[in-house]
C-alpha cells in the first residue's frame, strides 16, 4: 500500500500553522486517502487503479492548501478578536476611564522632580487598581482559550498602546522643539516610558499572573 | 451555474444531517452522503475537509482523534449543540428553495 502520509506531505506542502496542527491535517487527509484506497481494493480494483482513483480526489493540491488555510484562518481571526482585542480594549478603556475619573475627583500625582523631564509621576491609587483590571483582562482572554503571551498582551494593552504612541510621537518633538537638547528629550522619553508604560504594564501583568495562580489553584481544588 | 454559497449550504446541511445520526470520521461522512443521496452527492477529500474545518471553527462539529482496534488513528466528528441548532433553519431554507424551484421550473418529484 502506498505511504499516504508521505504522499500528502509531499503534495500539500508546509501549512503555516502550528506544527501539531499541520501534522494533524496531514494525518487526517492521509487517513482519508488510505480508507478510500482500501475501499477500492476491497472492490477488487487493482492496486494501480485504486491509487490513481484515490489521487484523482484532489485535482489541485495548491487549491486544497489554500482552502484549508482559509478555513483555518477564519478561526484564527475569530480567536484574535476574542482572545486579544476584546480583553485588550476592556483593559484599555477601564484603565483610562478610571484614571480620568480619579483625576476628575481631584487625584494628584506623586512627582519626584516636579517640572523636570526626569520626574517620576505616580498616580498611586490608580496603580493599585491596575492589577485588578489586568486580572479582569486576563480572565476574559483565558475564557476565550488564550494562553501564554496572548493573555499578557491583552492584559498590557493600555501600557503597550501608550508605549507605541510615545515612540511614534517622539520624532515629532524634533520638529516642534528643535532647541531642546537630545539628552533632555531622551530623558523625558525614558521617564514617560517608565511612568506610563513600564510601571503600569508591570501592574497589569501582575494582575494577569495572580489571575493565573488563582485559576491553577481552582483547578487543583 | 450554482453559486459557491449554494454549494456550501448544500454541503453543510448534508454533513450536519449525517452527523445528527452518529459521529463519523471524514471518509465515513463522504460515504454516508453518497449512499444516502443514491450517488447524486459526492464529496471528494478536497471538498470535504476545508468545510469540516470551517464547521469545526464555528462550533458546529468537533473532531476527536480515536484509535481503532486495528491501531489506525482517525478523527471522528460529532455534532455539537450549536450545529444541531443550525439544522432546523437550514432545513427550512432548503425546503423553501425546493418549493420555490418547483413552482418556477414546474419540477415534480419522480
Amino acid at each position: 500500500m502506498p505511504d499516504w502520509l508521505a504522499y500528502v506531505n509531499n503534495h500539500l506542502g508546509r501549512l503555516p500553522l502550528s506544527q501539531a496542527e499541520s501534522l494533524q491535517v496531514s494525518e487526517e487527509l492521509a487517513a482519508h486517502l488510505e480508507d478510500a484506497y482500501l475501499s477500492l481494493r476491497a472492490q477488487d480494483v487493482s492496486e494501480s487503479d485504486a491509487a490513481r482513483l484515490v489521487c484523482e480526489q484532489i485535482p489541485s493540491w495548491q487549491q486544497l492548501h489554500r482552502d484549508i488555510l482559509a478555513a483555518k484562518s477564519e478561526a484564527f481571526m475569530q480567536n484574535r478578536v476574542t482572545q486579544l482585542w476584546i480583553p485588550g480594549l476592556v483593559t484599555l478603556f477601564s484603565a483610562y476611564a478610571l484614571l480620568a475619573l480619579m483625576q476628575f475627583a481631584g487625584l494628584r500625582a506623586l512627582t519626584s522632580h516636579p517640572g523636570e523631564p526626569r520626574g517620576i509621576v505616580l498616580y498611586l491609587p490608580w496603580m493599585l487598581t491596575l492589577p485588578l483590571i489586568g486580572a479582569i483582562g486576563a480572565y476574559l482572554s483565558r475564557r476565550a482559550q488564550a494562553t501564554g503571551w496572548r493573555v499578557y498582551f491583552a492584559t498590557s494593552l493600555p501600557a503597550l498602546a501608550l508605549g507605541v504612541f510615545f515612540l511614534l510621537v517622539f520624532p515629532w518633538s524634533f520638529v516642534v522643539d528643535p532647541q531642546v537638547p537630545l539628552r533632555i528629550k531622551g530623558i523625558g522619553l525614558a521617564a514617560m516610558m517608565l511612568n506610563w508604560v513600564i510601571l503600569p504594564g508591570l501592574a497589569l501583568s501582575l494582575g494577569a499572573a495572580l489571575q493565573s495562580l488563582l485559576k491553577i489553584r481552582e483547578v487543583r481544588t | 451555474m450554482v453559486s459557491t454559497e449554494l454549494k456550501r449550504g448544500t454541503a453543510e446541511l448534508a454533513i450536519l444531517s449525517v452527523l445528527e445520526r452518529q459521529p463519523l470520521h471524514g471518509y465515513e461522512i463522504s460515504r454516508h452522503i453518497e449512499h444516502d443521496s443514491g450517488g447524486t452527492l459526492r464529496f471528494t477529500l478536497a471538498a470535504l475537509y476545508p468545510l469540516l474545518y470551517r464547521m469545526e471553527n464555528r462550533g458546529w462539529v468537533r473532531g476527536d482523534w480515536e484509535t481503532s482496534d486495528t491501531g489506525r488513528r482517525r478523527r471522528c466528528y460529532k455534532l455539537l449543540p450549536r450545529g444541531r441548532k443550525m439544522l432546523a433553519p437550514l432545513r427550512a431554507q432548503w425546503a423553501d428553495l425546493f418549493r420555490a424551484m418547483r413552482r418556477v421550473a414546474r419540477v415534480n418529484h419522480a
